[in-house]
Formats: C-alpha cells, sequence, structure tokens
C-alpha cells in the first residue's frame, strides 16, 4: 500500500534529468551569463563543459542516456561563430544522424534537442532550458536506454 | 556473361608475371553450394575459381586483415593483392582508399559485374525450396534463377530469392578497377530505400518494440563487426583492449576505467553496441549486407545502416564509396545542411 502511494506520488513529481553538453566559448558562457543576470530557469539540468560541440561524440549523448539522462542537450555557438571556425557545423551533421538514429529505434525525440546559444544569450539559454524541462516532463522518466545497475 | 574462362586466366596471368601477391576470389564451398573465398597463391590453382549468384562474400574484408596481418608482423606488402570485387565489393574498397587505411597500389581490382543479377539470399532460397537441398544457381539473364536439385533444374524468379541489398541496389558495376568482367547492367528493381518504408511509417512504440524484439536476441558475438570490412579499427569501443593491467593496478582502477558499453548483453546494452556501430558507418557503409547475413539470431542489422545511408544521401547529397577523393561525412558540411532540428 506505502508503496504504491510512494510510486504515484514519484510520477507525479517526476523531476526530469537532463544532461547537458555545453560548448566553452557560447554556450557555457551563455548559462554563466544566465545566472549573473539571475534568470530563473529549472535545475533539472546537469551542465558538462565541451570545449567544441563538434567535440561531442554520439557516444557521449548514448551513454548520457545510458546512465539514466531523461533528456540530452548539446549546445554551441551560432554558424559562423565556432572558436574553431567549423566545429560547430561538423556538429550540425552529427548530431542530426544521431537524433535519426535515435527516432528510428523508436525512442522519443523530443529527448534529444541540440540549440544554438551564444555567450550573450542568458534570456536564450534560459528559455531553451526551461522549455525543454516542460517537455520532458510529461514524457516520464527515460526507461528504454537506461542501463540496469 | 562473364566469361568465367577469361577470368580464370587473367588470374594465371596475373600469378604467372608476379604482379600480384596473390588473389583473392571464390571457389565452391565444401560445406553448402554457396561458393567460399579463396587465396590463389599459385598460377595452377585458378581454375579453382567460380563465379555465380552464391558469390556473397564482401572480400575486400581480407584487405583489412592482411594489412593488420602485415602490421603485427611488421612487414611491408611488397606486391599488390587481387581481389574478386563485385559492385558492392568495389565501393568497399573505395571507401578504405578514401579513408587512406590502404594505399591504391597495394591492391589490384579484379572488377566483376553482377549484371544485375545480383547473389541470393540462402535464408531465403532455403525457405523457398522448403527442404529440397540446393546443388547450384545461375542466373538465366531474364529475371529469374536457375537452381539445381535433385529433381533437376527449377527456374525461380528474382525477386523471391535474391537478397534485399542486391534488390535494392544503386551500381551493380564495379566503380573501381583494373580489370572488369561482365556487361554494365541496370539494377532497379526496388526502390533503394524500400526496406526502411514500412519501419519509418511505424509509431514510436511500434519501431521500439520492434528493435528491442531483434536487440534482445543479440548475443554481442559480435560477428557483424568481424565481418565488416569498414570495422578495420585496432580498439573497438566496446571492449576496452587497451587498458594494460599491471600488477600494479589496483581494483579501483580495474572497477573505473571508462567503459562506454558494458559486456552484459541487457537491453541498454546491446542497443549501446548497435547504435554505436550505425553511427560509425554512417557515410561508410556501402550496403554489402554481410552484418545481417552472418548474423546468428538473424538481427536486420543492415536496417540501421540503410537508413543513415538514406540520411546522408537525402540531406547531405552523400554517397559512400562512389568517389575516392571526396571528404567523409562527417568531416565535411555544407553552409546549406539543414539547420532545422537546432532550437
Amino acid at each position: 500500500m506505502t508503496e504504491k502511494t510512494e510510486s504515484k506520488t514519484a510520477k507525479q513529481d517526476f523531476e526530469p534529468r537532463i544532461v547537458a553538453f555545453l560548448c566553452k566559448w557560447c554556450s557555457s558562457a551563455g548559462s554563466d551569463l544566465a545566472g549573473v543576470t539571475r534568470t530563473q530557469y529549472p535545475a533539472n539540468l546537469v551542465p558538462i563543459t565541451v570545449m567544441c560541440s563538434g567535440s561531442v561524440s554520439p557516444v557521449y549523448i548514448l551513454s548520457a542516456f545510458n546512465k539514466g539522462a531523461d533528456g540530452v542537450l548539446v549546445s554551441g555557438c551560432h554558424p559562423g561563430d565556432c572558436h574553431y571556425i567549423k566545429g560547430n557545423y561538423f556538429a550540425r551533421r552529427k548530431i542530426y544522424l544521431t537524433q535519426k538514429l535515435i527516432e528510428f529505434i523508436g525512442v522519443d525525440k523530443e529527448r534529444f534537442r541540440m540549440s544554438w546559444v551564444s555567450a550573450a544569450e542568458g534570456a536564450k539559454y534560459a528559455e531553451v532550458v526551461t522549455n525543454f524541462t516542460n517537455d520532458i516532463r510529461p514524457l516520464g522518466p527515460q526507461k528504454k536506454l537506461k542501463g540496469d545497475r | 556473361m562473364v566469361n568465367l574462362e577469361k577470368l580464370q586466366a587473367r588470374v594465371k596471368e596475373l600469378l604467372d608475371k608476379g604482379a600480384v601477391d596473390h588473389v583473392i576470389g571464390y571457389r565452391r564451398g565444401s560445406a553448402t553450394f554457396m561458393a567460399a573465398p579463396a587465396f590463389i597463391t599459385r598460377p595452377e590453382d585458378a581454375g579453382d575459381l567460380v563465379w555465380d549468384p552464391t558469390c556473397v562474400h564482401n572480400l575486400s574484408l581480407y584487405l583489412t586483415a592482411e594489412k593488420k596481418i602485415k602490421a603485427a608482423k611488421k612487414e611491408t606488402a611488397a606486391k599488390p593483392i587481387g581481389v574478386i570485387c563485385k559492385g558492392c565489393d568495389s565501393r568497399s574498397v573505395v571507401v578504405l582508399l578514401q579513408e587512406n587505411y590502404i594505399k591504391r597500389e597495394s591492391v589490384h581490382i579484379i572488377g566483376v559485374s553482377c549484371e544485375g543479377g545480383g547473389v541470393l539470399d540462402e535464408n531465403k532460397l532455403n525457405k523457398f525450396l522448403k527442404g529440397k537441398t540446393p546443388l547450384g544457381a545461375k542466373y538465366d539473364g531474364d529475371d529469374a534463377y536457375l537452381v539445381a536439385t535433385k529433381d533437376g533444374e527449377q527456374k525461380i524468379p528474382a525477386k523471391e530469392i535474391m537478397a534485399d541489398r542486391c534488390l535494392e541496389c544503386k551500381y551493380p558495376y564495379p566503380v573501381l578497377n583494373d580489370d572488369v568482367f561482365g556487361e554494365k547492367a541496370e539494377s532497379k528493381r526496388l526502390d533503394p530505400y524500400h526496406s526502411l518504408e514500412a519501419m519509418e511509417a511505424a509509431t514510436t512504440g511500434d519501431k521500439w518494440s520492434f528493435w528491442k524484439k531483434h536487440l534482445d536476441k543479440c548475443l554481442r558475438c559480435y560477428a557483424c563487426r568481424s565481418v565488416c570490412p569498414m570495422c578495420y579499427c585496432d580498439e573497438c569501443v566496446v571492449d576496452s583492449i587497451a587498458f594494460m593491467v599491471t600488477p600494479s593496478t589496483s581494483p579501483d582502477q580495474k572497477a573505473n576505467r571508462i567503459k562506454w558499453i558494458e559486456r552484459s548483453n541487457q537491453t541498454s546494452e546491446n542497443f549501446g553496441y548497435h547504435l554505436v556501430r550505425a553511427i560509425h558507418l554512417a557515410g561508410r557503409c556501402i550496403d554489402c549486407a554481410e552484418c545481417e547475413r552472418v548474423c546468428p539470431v538473424n538481427i536486420p542489422v543492415r536496417l540501421l545502416n540503410k537508413k543513415l545511408e538514406k540520411e546522408a544521401f537525402l540531406l547531405f547529397d552523400y554517397e559512400a564509396g562512389v568517389d575516392q577523393k571526396q571528404p567523409s561525412l562527417v568531416s565535411s558540411f555544407r553552409d546549406e545542411d539543414p539547420n532545422d532540428h537546432i532550437l
């Protein structure tokens, strides 16, 4: 009985855990700006700073899902703004293919997003995080690719 | 028609002249009527070579194997290796050349056109014959195979027993070759992405149950990886063989070493393996479907690779194995690449 009520409340209070790969030069600075300007956004997101969105291997994304992430966000500089000139263009291709593959095997495509956030877009960062969290909440926990351990 | 005698004579000539070290081709298998890979080192053995729709293997795999053996022995190849390539196989050689894994002068491509006849799917054939043992097969040029059994020869429409990939083949003619046998032929039986249609139209739930049903069977025998000419990495992401275990390695270090994908065949790990493999083959897979053929539990591995092949072609206008000079799919970009998936 207590177990049942517990699981019910757990579902209602489901807080998604999102792993975000933020590029050091733009999105990470953008998230910093969001914090410095005291913009309110959900605390569901765990940021991981990477040197470039182009360095995010699809294996990182699958690994995040495997370790129990409910959503994965990859964020980098706007096209043309990459610190390494073309890293985000490579990311755009790779992420596109990964998204299609994830969709093809039957995982909700809403669980995996990419965004362009520049260092000046603290407000956009907060908006992206808020929308992503709100979209994932009704989907419930991600159990399909989660490892059993 | 491919003139087998001329093919054998050419192989004999190459070996006689010493132009190649050995020739990789097909000969009659001993277990079934299907052809088996043959390594012809002596000119007098050239007569063993066969060519018919049972020559299913992608022999370019042995070029990568050869390179690894040579590297382990610290030898350098003195002479090129002759390899008999169908249209599909020649494309995988092109990808290996494009990636600079092998050098152009280290391989002598003996192209053989399948002339639209493709190769057989052994499973489909056995199902079709309902228990009768096939003894031989040839393509009669008229969209049908002549399959010999103990009751005599039987004409079977190509659609029934041809391998799926051959039904969807775009380039049946060797794109790159030093010698070529057989006529150039068109092969357009089905839309190139026909096998994906049903899956793409399915709902998310159906897709998931389809793949879960199949991938839960996976034994993680890695036969698909072993047979793939593109899976030539010295260390694979699924087995960290380069992790040094010495007497001073602590249990903590052993437990906490980076393992992207566990060895156990749980659902999550099997999905991890197959997805990573599909991603690594994006823009490289030339759809020889060897992975699907060797799978002991009949997982439709080919579909995953085909999906990415389709996306690469439709969105990025990229085809694997047609141009040796083009940059690879994920190391190139165009300004007009899709941007709509990004917020």
